[in-house]
């Protein structure tokens, strides 16, 4: 086994050649929400910690989270690298880039990711993870702040990034198997846990027709196009947020909350999706269709246990990978 | 241990909201002794919300530890809360309206709020924005029928039955009274947000000190 600290561990720089429509610095996320600080992070939980197996890299650590339309990257020395999430088209040096499995790119070499045709996100690995502004635990890029990442906002062009150093490694074989990537759209079933708030009213209305996605999509929310009856409760405290809740404004139009939303709100919120399926809420995409379901706990939990096991094997497996002598 | 028994909602299948009267030392003695699987603790008025990894707890052991944490113990948090004096130049778009739905004049109505002892509920909706509660009820302001889209960071704002201060520029619904430098997040510091839940303040009036 080759020292940590030998010299043939090595990061490197990549400059920015084209920024893509929004590309961030994202990892695991922080949790410092009782200080007001969303907790950020990829929104594809599933893309990130596979790419990051598939080049060697712990679940948790930072590379780019990609939106809609990819950037263009020249990488200034030898990489490890993994494009998981959303289908976006991808070259380097032209050659077109699988996605789901680990690259290797040679000094000098541009990655060039273009648009996707279904889906929104994806998550760019680096052998090594990138390095970034760490606040509160975390490099996610938390762009209403202007903190983490890359100066706390997106790529611009003639950005260059770091990463830290890694021993050099062959890219693996191994491929996640097809049943682990996120899907996406364009329709999509999001499983559901009722609250306190959900009405029968309420339930006969968002439970069962399909809703579309409007273009106010980000990461903070995606909102749906579609208005519901909507309680009007003007006294209503704020309470804290989680992940993946539904939140319904005065307008009855709902908004399904992503990984920089506030912490607290003060509108009804009668329906959560379930963990297993956050990893989709990342690639509603503006027009889609989503119908809501409500399922039970024990469905609920079955359903992360089964992809849990899923995620762990590949994780494991590429693991193994990595430590052979 | 004094005070009511708390009470559990699950709050989609990773989270258990829990009502007591006693959130903010709940809050503390789950920092210091976070459960297995607890990922963060979040509170409100009246209630704490657990976010937690299903794939470790469940909501009945969660309930349970916080059971056993809110019996031992006293009711009172570790430390006392600190005391913060915020100096405001009163006179933001809102003043006249706020003043005269009190009934007072606009100095009446700063004088009145300077002197009401304020106390950080919780800290939450946009990093280091705290809650501040304690406005006697002839100083609680309605909240706007339609949201501003930008509220300059530093605004000091009135809405139901708070008062708070906006750390940066963002959309928002409260009455606009004044402005402050005193920046409630700002990571160049050792303690990005100053306050939390406990801690006292007061404003005071930058103009009635004049020279």
């Amino acid at each position: 086994m080759a020292d940590l600290e030998s010299p043939e561990r090595q990061g490197g720089e990549l400059e920015v050649l084209r920024p893509g429509l929004h590309t961030t610095v994202q990892d695991a996320g922080r949790r410092a929400r009782a200080l007001g600080v969303p907790g950020g992070g990829a929104a594809d939980g599933t893309a990130r910690r596979l790419a990051n197996a598939l080049v060697g890299n712990p679940g948790a650590a930072p590379g780019l989270e990609l939106t809609l339309l990819g950037p263009a990257l020249r990488f200034d020395a030898p990489a490890l690298i993994s494009l998981c999430g959303a289908p976006f088209a991808a070259t380097l040096d032209g050659a077109p880039l699988p996605l789901w499995r680990a690259v290797a790119v040679a000094a000098g070499q541009t990655l060039d990711v273009r648009g996707a045709p279904a889906g929104v996100r994806a998550f760019l690995a680096v052998r090594g993870g990138l390095l970034g502004q760490e606040v509160f635990g975390s490099c996610a890029t938390d762009l209403r702040s202007g903190f983490g990442g890359l100066a706390g906002r997106a790529l611009r062009a003639g950005d260059r990034l770091i990463w830290g150093p890694a021993l050099p490694a062959p890219a693996p074989r191994a491929v996640p198997a097809p049943g682990l990537h996120t899907p996406v759209g364009p329709h999509h079933r999001l499983r559901v846990r009722p609250t306190p708030d959900l009405t029968p009213a309420l339930a006969a209305s968002l439970c069962g027709p399909p809703f579309t996605v409007s273009a106010q999509a980000d990461r903070m929310g995606a909102r749906l196009s579609e208005a519901v009856p909507a309680p009007h409760e003007p006294a209503r405290p704020s309470v804290p947020n989680v992940p993946g809740l539904l939140q319904l404004p005065p307008d009855g139009r709902p908004i399904v909350l992503l990984p920089d939303a506030g912490t607290h709100g003060g509108y009804p919120t009668p329906l959560v999706v379930i963990q297993a399926d956050h990893p989709r809420l990342a690639q509603l995409r503006p027009g889609d269709r989503v119908q809501f379901e409500e399922v039970s706990l024990a469905a609920a939990r079955h359903a992360l246990l089964a992809q849990e096991r899923a995620l762990r094997q590949a994780e494991t497996a590429l693991r193994h990978w990595y430590a052979r002598p | 241990m004094s005070g009511a028994a708390p009470t559990f909602t699950p709050l989609g299948d990773a989270a258990l909201v829990v009502y007591t009267p006693q959130a903010r030392a709940l809050v503390s003695r789950l920092t210091q002794q976070p459960p297995p699987g607890l990922l963060d603790a979040v509170p409100a008025l009246g209630q704490v919300t657990l976010l937690f990894d299903p794939l470790r707890t469940d909501a009945g052991p969660l309930a349970q530890a916080v059971r056993r944490l809110l019996a031992t113990g006293s009711a009172e948090p570790a430390h006392p809360g600190r005391r913060l004096t915020i100096a405001v130049t009163f006179g933001g778009p809102d003043l006249p309206w706020c003043a005269a739905h009190a009934g007072l004049s606009e100095a009446a109505f700063i004088q009145a709020l300077c002197a009401a002892p304020l106390e950080v509920a919780f800290v939450g909706f946009t990093p280091g924005f705290a809650f501040l509660t304690g406005l006697p009820p002839g100083l609680q302001m309605p909240r706007l029928a339609a949201p501003r889209e930008q509220v300059p960071a530093g605004s000091v704002a009135l809405g139901g039955p708070w008062a708070g201060v906006y750390p940066r520029a963002t959309p928002g619904g409260w009455r606009l009274v004044g402005h402050t430098a005193f920046q409630p997040f700002d990571l160049a510091r050792a303690e990005p947000v100053p306050w939390r839940a406990g801690d006292r303040v007061r404003f005071q009036d930058l103009g009635a000190q004049g020279g």
